[in-house]
């Protein structure tokens, strides 16, 4: 209760003001009402609800949901104009402190989803706390389009960029904000998955281990090199492995392809002295294009459909089929828009190129004013820098660089080459041109159909920002390819089973004993989170191979494996194709471009055509727990084209879980899966 | 195989009625109705004639899958996991959550062989029903529902029998599974269109949740199933 002394010091409110503010509070009531009546009562409780609740969760009802358009016939995108947006550059996340204080163990009381604790945490205490928040918001994708109903974090599309040093823990708070009731395409629960980071199983974002709305959980990441165990120093780990370029993004089991769709992935970006967030001399620096934004920007590409511009709700929607997998596509997007524009200057540039997906590749090449081919090149392959940086030319043998699902790579595209006032596009070589306008605008250059542009950048100037030194020859020194343990390899292998649904073929095996694919059809298990098909000794290698016994021409299956980078030994191709599998003796290798070969490149996306086999190398170092390789066509992975396997600690505990798989596969009319010697 | 029998309680755990309603209000896109749906008028197994959207589908959450009666590959299989999700989620079934089984060869299999079909398959069940009729309707009803946009798929009817949809009308939400998935897989998807929890039970759930794991840390070292 005030006191008399209180009353005085407050200043008294005028009649006047007194009523206006009734007649404000009657009004808005007043409006409510008759909004309310016309939305129908599903509405009322909305604000009731807002104002009760403690959590701020609950707030994000008030982006409206989307009304979708008939899934048939398929729509075609609203038309747009080619270049009249500028290209946006996803704001860098900001550092904040975080209430409640991040703990080891998962702080249950507080919201945050249940976990494991932390592994490490004392080693690598985080110094940078971030928050990204999954919630509903609009995103504008093109000039002549209406906002669209997006889900993305902190309400952005694409997500905040996180910038971080190597040697700076840092952790990420997820939040989930997503709305409570959605008719929409996404499903508001999520898991997230820094994508490749060396990161401890709990923050790993494991499909299995998502969370509703209204918690969030502390994905911790230690921001060292793989290698800990082994190697000292500052950073911890060997610096040999440092990556350079991830993204982070939904792994929620089965509804990945709908909410990345939705827009909930982003740019995470590392530094160290190799590749520093500046230009200038600094020891061991290579130099190359840095500036975040400026002369270092991340290109975060995805497939999309719209429906038509509804006037009354206002929004331009992107196409859903609500209860159904991810749609086609028909219009290219460059973080967030249709066919940028982005001005530059004659000098070097970094572009980081992110495939978003959901489902389709890319194939890139750059093209000038006349249409011609020009050079870009390659510095680093899923995030990590090559040996030898490699051109993508005309001449250099490769004139195209493919992108697939979650791969990433960074190109240095040297403007000095053009002239001010030029235009060059950046254009995309197989799958079907982008929709554009009715009649189809003529081409921006010889050669170039408008449709197949993804962007455009005009040289503005000469640079202002001196240009960086020459790519240097030799990036990085490569760790050498690890020595594979005896035992293995193990084969995972897409099977070609006719009648059966796509990921019911997916499925790991012993390459010393063999079997044909018709006899072991009913073995064949979708993903199941509780289920690990594989289990790998901490500190130990494996040799894996990956093959694709579908035809060639069928899918292209892009597969990642979380927690370490592989090193590709070989890539071979079957000659005498066979829906049966191919026969080993019948499998050729293949030259492999520089970006992909183990010796000059560490990969975690691993694209696997029809009838090809990859053989690689992975070790498994620093964390234990459970980890997952599937297809990243999301697609593929949501029809469950996924596969847990799992880091033990121990001899004992191996023999335990290898005899376990082995004993399960047996008992559903399997081989097994190891053999005597290989149970540890 | 043992340890695995612990988390089956995961799906269980069902929101208290009071608990849904108080998050009932958040708006969203109202369900589209028989503009999506249609209002065909189709046929169940006990030769009974039902509108699909106004009898089968308005305000009730269901589960809708195709099969005809004499397929030999994916519809048994799919159809003895349904039985097991009816079993595990027999307190809702027939008063807020129903099966659909609908047929894509109407011209072969009238009331009676579907009855036959349902009787094989134990699955004569009440709140599960087994739906025919003019094949342009229910041609429409498969493109409508079922499109996954993709001429191969679209066009093979086989393509469609392992497919299981997951609508609750009063929300407006619309999610698929695999059948053929882990029981625990298809019953969590299931769990993904309920009226929506409660932000208390959400906690309380995840509490349980931690609990388990922390368990199952005591029991073996490691997390193994939660």
């Amino acid at each position: 209760m005030p006191g008399p002394r209180d009353k005085k010091k407050r200043p008294e409110e005028s009649k006047a003001e007194k009523e206006k503010k009734f007649e404000l509070s009657r009004l808005s009531r007043r409006t409510m009402l008759k909004l309310t009546a016309a939305a129908g009562a599903g509405t009322v409780l909305a604000p009731m609800i807002l104002t009760s609740r403690k959590s701020t969760a609950y707030a994000q009802g008030t982006v409206a949901e989307p009304v979708l358009c008939a899934p048939t016939p398929v729509p075609q995108s609203p038309p747009h104009t080619p270049f009249v947006d500028d290209l946006p550059v996803p704001s860098p996340a900001i550092p904040q402190f975080l209430s409640p204080f991040p703990t080891e163990n998962a702080n249950t009381a507080h919201g945050e989803a249940a976990r494991d604790p932390h592994q490490r945490w004392a080693e690598f205490t985080p110094a940078v706390t971030y928050q990204l928040e999954a919630r509903a918001g609009t995103h504008q994708f093109h000039r002549d389009y209406l906002p669209s109903y997006i889900w993305g974090f902190n309400g952005k599309y694409p997500g905040p960029t996180v910038l971080n040093a190597y040697g700076v823990p840092s952790l990420v708070r997820f939040k989930n904000s997503l709305p409570v009731t959605t008719s929409s395409f996404g499903t508001n629960k999520t898991t997230v998955h820094l994508h490749n980071g060396h990161t401890a199983s709990e923050s790993d974002g494991f499909a299995g281990d998502f969370f509703d709305t209204g918690l969030f959980k502390d994905n911790h990441y230690a921001n060292a090199y793989a290698g800990i165990d082994d190697f000292g120093g500052f950073p911890k780990g060997d610096p040999r492995e440092a990556q350079y370029t991830y993204w982070y993004h939904d792994h929620l089991m089965a509804e990945t392809a709908n909410n990345n769709y939705m827009g909930m992935n982003g740019a995470y970006l590392s530094y160290n002295q190799l590749s520093p967030p500046w230009e200038f001399n600094t020891p061991g620096s290579l130099r190359l294009p840095a500036y975040y934004g400026v002369t270092d920007i991340p290109l975060v590409l995805a497939f999309k459909r719209f429906c038509a511009t509804d006037a009354n709700t206002g929004r331009t929607e992107m196409f859903q089929v609500v209860g159904a997998a991810a749609p086609g596509t028909d219009k290219f997007t460059v973080n967030g828009k249709i066919q940028p524009k982005l001005s530059v200057r004659r000098r070097k540039y970094r572009f980081r190129l992110i495939n978003t997906g959901v489902v389709l590749n890319w194939n890139f090449s750059l093209h000038g004013p006349d249409g011609a081919q020009k050079p870009m090149t390659v510095v680093a392959s899923d995030g990590n820098l090559l040996h030898t940086p490699a051109d993508v030319s005309a001449t250099s043998g490769f004139p195209t660089i493919e992108v697939h699902v979650a791969s990433r790579m960074d190109v240095i595209i040297d403007f000095s080459q053009f002239s001010i006032g030029d235009s060059v596009y950046l254009k995309e070589n197989t799958q079907t041109p982008q929709f554009v306008s009715t009649p189809t605008p003529p081409p921006p250059a010889p050669g170039v159909p408008i449709g197949t542009v993804v962007m455009r950048f005009d040289v503005v100037g000469n640079a202002i920002i001196p240009d960086t030194p020459p790519i240097p020859d030799t990036l990085i020194e490569l760790p050498p390819i690890p020595a594979a343990q005896p035992g293995g390899p193990f084969e995972w292998g897409f099977r070609f089973i006719p009648g059966q649904a796509d990921g019911n073929n997916f499925r790991v095996s012993h390459s010393s004993i063999p079997e044909d694919n018709a006899s072991h059809v009913a073995t064949f298990l979708p993903f199941d989170p509780f289920r690990s098909d594989h289990a790998v000794l901490r500190g130990s290698t494996e040799e894996w191979i990956i093959r694709n016994d579908t035809l060639a021409g069928a899918w292209l299956h892009p597969v990642h494996i979380h927690l370490e980078e592989g090193r590709i030994l070989e890539r071979r191709v079957c000659t005498v194709p066979s829906a049966t599998g191919c026969l080993p003796a019948n499998r050729t290798p293949v030259a492999m471009p520089p970006w992909e070969d183990g010796n000059n490149a560490r990969r975690d996306v691993y694209p696997v055509p029809g009838q090809h086999s990859l053989k690689i190398r992975l070790a498994f170092r620093d964390f234990h727990g459970r980890y997952l390789i599937h297809c990243h066509n999301m697609n593929h992975e949501d029809a469950f084209m996924m596969v847990r396997w799992d880091v033990v600690e121990t001899m004992a505990e191996l023999r335990n879980r290898r005899e376990e798989i082995n004993a399960d596969r047996v008992a559903r009319g399997d081989t097994p899966l190891y053999r005597k010697e290989e149970l540890g | 195989m043992k340890r695995r029998k612990f988390f089956t309680s995961l799906g269980s755990d069902k929101p208290s009625n009071a608990l849904r309603a108080s998050v009932q209000g958040v708006p969203h896109a109202a369900s589209p109705g028989p503009a999506i749906f249609t209002n065909a008028l189709l046929r169940t197994h006990e030769n009974k004639a039902v509108r699909f959207y106004d009898d089968l589908i308005k305000g009730k959450q269901v589960l809708i899958n195709l099969m005809y009666a004499t397929c030999e590959s994916a519809c048994p299989i799919v159809t003895a996991n349904l039985v097991k999700v009816y079993e595990a989620l027999k307190d809702r079934m027939g008063k807020d959550l129903f099966i659909y089984s609908m047929t894509v060869k109407p011209e072969e299999d009238g009331p009676e062989a579907l009855k036959d079909f349902a009787e094989m398959h134990r699955a004569l069940l009440p709140g599960w029903t087994f739906l025919t009729g003019d094949p342009y309707d229910l041609e429409t009803i498969r493109y409508r529902l079922f499109a996954m946009n993709h001429i191969a798929i679209d066009t093979n009817i086989y393509g469609h029998t392992s497919f299981l949809l997951i609508i609750n009308d009063a929300t407006n939400r619309w999610l698929h599974v695999d059948p053929l998935a882990s029981m625990s897989t298809v019953l969590r998807k299931i769990s993904w269109a309920d009226p929506p929890k409660s932000h208390e039970q959400i906690m309380e759930e995840n509490k349980k949740l931690q609990e388990q794991i922390d368990r199952e840390r005591k029991m073996f070292g490691y997390r193994m199933n939660a």
